[in-house]
């Protein structure tokens, strides 16, 4: 298809703005265009950050003599068929990029047509166009930016560290090919030893192996897949384990039919969806590629595409809620591998064992450094008793008895226990951690925290069965609020009377408060409705409201549940292991950490060297 | 400053003042009692800046002067000395110490200035008038436990009281809320509380007024103005400041026109449900009354472990009407009704209830059903 110049009116359409605004937009746009070209193989090249050189090579379409003396005019595209916005399949349409970038910066652009018999190229040096002109090239294209913002020496000031410029390089790159794992990328520059993501096989393994490159082989091992479909939006992805999770949210990356976007959307529904397993600041890793048809979404809204609207955000983020819940489901039983491996990792074999006494200094047959013996480290047991409070005389009257009960258990009568995915409960150490064997390896399990979490579903599930009580307020509460607000609150008003709280509209300016959850007892209702208000106008739910009625359960689960430092019968082992294997979401407490560990056989053989 | 007393006298008294003493303080000095000798007189006096505790005794004081010390401790100390024990106190003149000696026992503790002890300058009460005891004491104990604990609704956490006509009598009526049920007990207008201010008492203050008032038949005088009450119990002088909020129109609330009315022997109704409220869980203490001609069911079910119903025999007429309430706050109320036949009135399942005793119309209790 021909490039040509767009009509006027959709050129004013198309909101003018920056498109390049650091090194980093200059690589997202070029590996688009090699993206929007077909091309199979993409190499990136920068050096200074980006500042001094960026050259991005594809073996994609290429362009005609004609197209390339036009590609680099203001407005100029081959992506924009039909002059239609509404429906846009390509990663570019603006038709900025090129003449962008030809106007601060040195641009060399060399592309061979298969049309054509050999390769031209053409230069453009701070909006100073050359001729067209023959060169060599055997297929693809090769953009090469020198000098970025020679141009206008005000932006370059603006620019941050090289290092911190080649950072951002590498962030754009992470999504591009987190996006098309079917492309081969290589991303090279004096910064840095050169990445290369080999392709990738197209379907889901193909996406998996793509994200454990980009995000770690331990997302690999903990990821659940996502994939659920809703008339014509389909969401897809990975999302991590409970277990495996950041402090930040920026490991979540969302994806609009094949474009890397950042939304708070997914923010809002990923916590929507972990708010069962973890704590408010933990924030879990996520990829999620969502498809929908074109008209169901504008990307046209900021000139470097990071943002887009959806027609129906709300359909979109409860889809993305069902489908990561699903997944949590379906993987809930699934212990993490992070614990596993972690330890394995624990459990080398020392050279020789630790004296207890050599309290600081030197580890002991280490022959280097050990932190574990370090002085800042807390004193252990027996540096401990030494330090004067009388322990050691006390532990006169210590009578050691066993701290691991290895009674044999009853149950060798059932060998088919060891078949289930928990195993047969084989002993209790500590009084807290229950053994279990099973076919192919053993399990540990935290007894307080797996009760807990088993306390916790039932008092859920009975909340989600029999609702939730509510008391009529004698006096009726009545809050103040912004009319937007209330709107939120009184449009969600059936949804919050499921969880107990009955409002309704009271004047311009005020809701009342009718009715609350009897189990909250007596609320601070100004309090509870301006956090739901603020909640709901960013992100659309009455989490706040489930929060603190699931808060409450998890108090009395945690008051309910068997503590650590009790002694347990074999069949109170068993019976708990089965009831984990029942009850859903099992893996994690209420906090996020893993209730129970899983070493297979192979590990355990590993550990002594058989393998 | 020397003092010296008897230990049973100050042990009492401390008893009556250390309790307004805050565990936790942030200035300091609030941790302390002021002790001040007089002639033959031992004052003391201890604060939380809301409330104000003075108590005078008979001791031997010479010469006079006056110290604060930490008041827990003291009260600690003073407990643990035997009985009938001769207490010392004496202060020294450069030291910032207090000496307290009882037989061969001997103890200092660090005081800090007297002159920094703050004083809850009373100002001018507007109203003065005695109320017997025993009347003051029913005012509070029927209305206490509906007093709110919520802070952010601090108008509520107090007791109303104010003066209400009552056909062509003025009373004092005393009035709490917590949103889901209010009591209101009220008694004759005493003369000089004519014209008084509708004021709201706070929670602490009459906690302790309560637990002051140990001789029923004494008389206590109150002393009241726009921001503040003062009770004098005995030897006992308690100031508080009162709540600066406006109480709201309770009246509005209270169901007089319910036409179903229900006549129970208030000591079964009260066992019953008690009874069937065992199988009741944490979450929902919720328990029904289905109310037929003569018959009453309590039930309760609780999905997790089972259910429990009751039959009681009642006094009822109206059509049959099934409605929930809190188990807790039926116990609540029916434990402060004082006949043996209590009335419930009530219009529907969501709607308020008005429960009082049978020809008692001095105390009225209303209850906000739950929906279940």
């Amino acid at each position: 298809m021909p490039v040509r110049q767009l009509t006027e009116a959709v050129v004013n359409r198309i909101a003018a703005g920056e498109v390049v605004e650091r090194p980093a937009s200059v690589v997202k746009e070029l590996v688009e265009n090699a993206l929007d070209a077909g091309a199979s193989r993409i190499e990136i090249l920068t050096d200074g950050g980006g500042r001094r050189l960026i050259r991005v090579t594809d073996d994609g379409a290429g362009m005609t003599r004609a197209d390339l003396d036009l590609a680099v005019e203001r407005h100029a595209t081959s992506k924009l068929a039909d002059d239609d916005l509404l429906t846009i399949r390509t990663l570019g349409f603006r038709g900025e990029a090129l003449p962008s970038i030809g106007a601060v910066a040195r641009l060399t652009i060399t592309t061979r047509h298969a049309d054509e018999p050999h390769a031209w190229t053409i230069s453009v040096d701070a909006g100073e166009k050359s001729r067209v002109k023959p060169a060599a090239l055997t297929r693809g294209t090769s953009v090469e930016v020198r000098d970025l913002f020679y141009a206008t020496p005000a932006r370059l000031k603006f620019l941050k560290s090289d290092r911190t410029e080649a950072e951002a390089v590498r962030d754009v790159m992470r999504r591009l090919a987190m996006a098309r794992p079917e492309i081969a990328f290589t991303l090279a520059g004096e910064e840095r030893m050169p990445v290369t993501w080999a392709a990738a096989l197209p379907g889901a393994p193909g996406r998996l192996a793509r994200l454990g490159d980009v995000l770690g082989s331990e997302f690999r091992a903990n990821a659940v897949e996502i994939d659920i479909e809703r008339d014509a939006l389909r969401i897809e992805g990975y999302a991590a384990l409970p277990t495996l999770t950041r402090a930040n949210s920026l490991g979540q990356y969302l994806f609009v039919n094949g474009r890397p976007v950042r939304d708070k959307l997914l923010a809002g529904a990923v916590r929507g969806a972990y708010a069962d397993y973890l704590p408010r600041d933990r924030h879990p890793l996520a990829a999620i590629f969502v498809t929908l048809d074109s008209r169901d979404v504008d990307v046209n809204v900021h000139p470097a595409k990071t943002e887009v609207r959806f027609r129906d955000a709300g359909l979109v983020r409860a889809v993305i809620v069902r489908a990561l819940q699903e997944a949590l489901l379906r993987g809930a039983r699934r212990s993490a591998t992070t614990g596993g491996s972690a330890t394995v990792s624990a459990l080398r074999p020392a050279p020789s064992l630790p004296s207890p006494a050599s309290g600081g200094g030197w580890g002991g047959g280490r022959g280097g450094w050990d932190w574990r013996s370090s002085p800042a480290r807390l004193p252990t047991s027996a540096a401990f008793a030494s330090a004067g409070l009388a322990e050691a005389a006390q532990s006169v009257f210590d009578t050691g008895g066993p701290q691991a009960d290895t009674r044999p258990v009853a149950a060798d009568s059932a060998p088919e226990l060891v078949d289930r995915p928990l195993g047969a409960a084989r002993a209790q150490l500590h009084d807290t951690y229950i053994v279990a064997q099973t076919r192919d390896g053993l399990v540990i399990v935290d007894q307080h925290a797996a009760h807990e979490r088993l306390v916790y579903e039932r008092l859920k599930a009975a909340l989600d069965r029999d609702g939730v009580a509510r008391q009529i307020l004698l006096i009726p509460e009545i809050v103040e609020l912004d009319e937007a607000d209330i709107e939120r609150l009184v449009a969600r008003a059936d949804a919050l009377a499921r969880y107990g709280l009955v409002i309704e509209p009271f004047g311009p300016g005020a809701v009342a408060v009718r009715e609350t959850p009897s189990m909250l007892g007596e609320i601070d209702a100004q309090r509870l409705m301006r956090d739901l208000a603020e909640h709901m106008a960013e992100w659309d739910d009455g989490l706040p409201l489930e929060r603190r009625l699931m808060h409450v359960a998890a108090t009395m689960a945690c008051y309910g549940s068997v503590r650590a430092g009790r002694r347990l019968k074999p069949e109170e082992m068993n019976a708990l292991l089965r009831e984990m294997e029942a009850t859903p979401n099992s893996g994690q407490c209420n906090h996020g950490r893993p209730t129970y560990v899983e070493l297979k056989l192979s590990d355990i053989e590993r550990l002594f060297g058989r393998r | 400053m020397k003092v010296t007393v008897e230990r049973a006298e100050l042990l009492k008294s401390l008893g009556h003042v250390h309790r307004v003493v805050e565990r936790r303080n942030t200035i300091p000095i609030l941790a302390n009692v002021l002790i001040r000798g007089d002639r033959s007189k031992l004052e003391l006096k201890a604060t939380d800046l809301d409330l104000e505790v003075v108590e005078t005794i008979a001791a031997d004081v010479a010469p006079g002067g006056s110290t604060t010390v930490p008041a827990h401790m003291l009260y600690e100390i003073v407990r643990k000395l035997p009985e009938g024990a001769q207490i010392v106190l004496e202060g020294s003149g450069d030291r910032a110490v207090l000496t307290i000696r009882a037989g061969r026992s001997r103890f200092t503790l660090q005081t800090l200035p007297d002159s920094d002890f703050p004083d809850l300058a009373a100002g001018d009460m507007t109203h003065k008038f005695t109320l017997a005891a025993a009347d003051l004491k029913r005012l509070i104990e029927k209305t206490q436990f509906a007093i709110s604990t919520e802070e952010t609704r601090y108008y509520l956490n107090g007791i109303y009281l104010h003066i209400a006509a009552s056909g062509n009598t003025a009373m004092l009526r005393a009035v709490a809320t917590d949103g889901h049920r209010l009591a209101q007990v009220e008694l004759p207008l005493p003369a000089g509380a004519e014209g008084m201010p509708g004021i709201i008492v706070p929670r602490k203050t009459v906690g302790e007024v309560q637990r002051l008032i140990e001789d029923a038949d004494a008389e206590v005088a109150v002393e009241l103005s726009q921001g503040k009450i003062r009770f004098a119990i005995g030897a006992v002088t308690l100031t508080s400041k009162l709540i600066d909020g406006t109480f709201p129109d309770y009246a509005r609330v209270i169901p007089l026109g319910n036409d179903k009315e229900l006549v129970v022997d208030k000591a079964e109704f009260e066992a019953a449900v008690d009874r069937v409220s065992t199988v009741s869980s944490e979450r929902g203490r919720a328990v029904k009354l289905s109310l037929s001609a003569g018959r009453l069911v309590l039930s309760v079910t609780n999905p997790d472990s089972g259910s429990a119903t009751e039959e009681l025999e009642i006094e009822y007429d109206a059509d049959p009407l099934d409605i929930g309430f809190n188990s807790r706050y039926l116990l609540d109320i029916a434990g402060q009704l004082e006949g043996e036949a209590a009335v419930l009135k009530l219009a529907d399942p969501g709607s308020p209830t008005l429960i009082q005793d049978r020809g008692g119309a001095s105390a009225l209790y209303v209850l906000m059903p739950m929906r279940v």
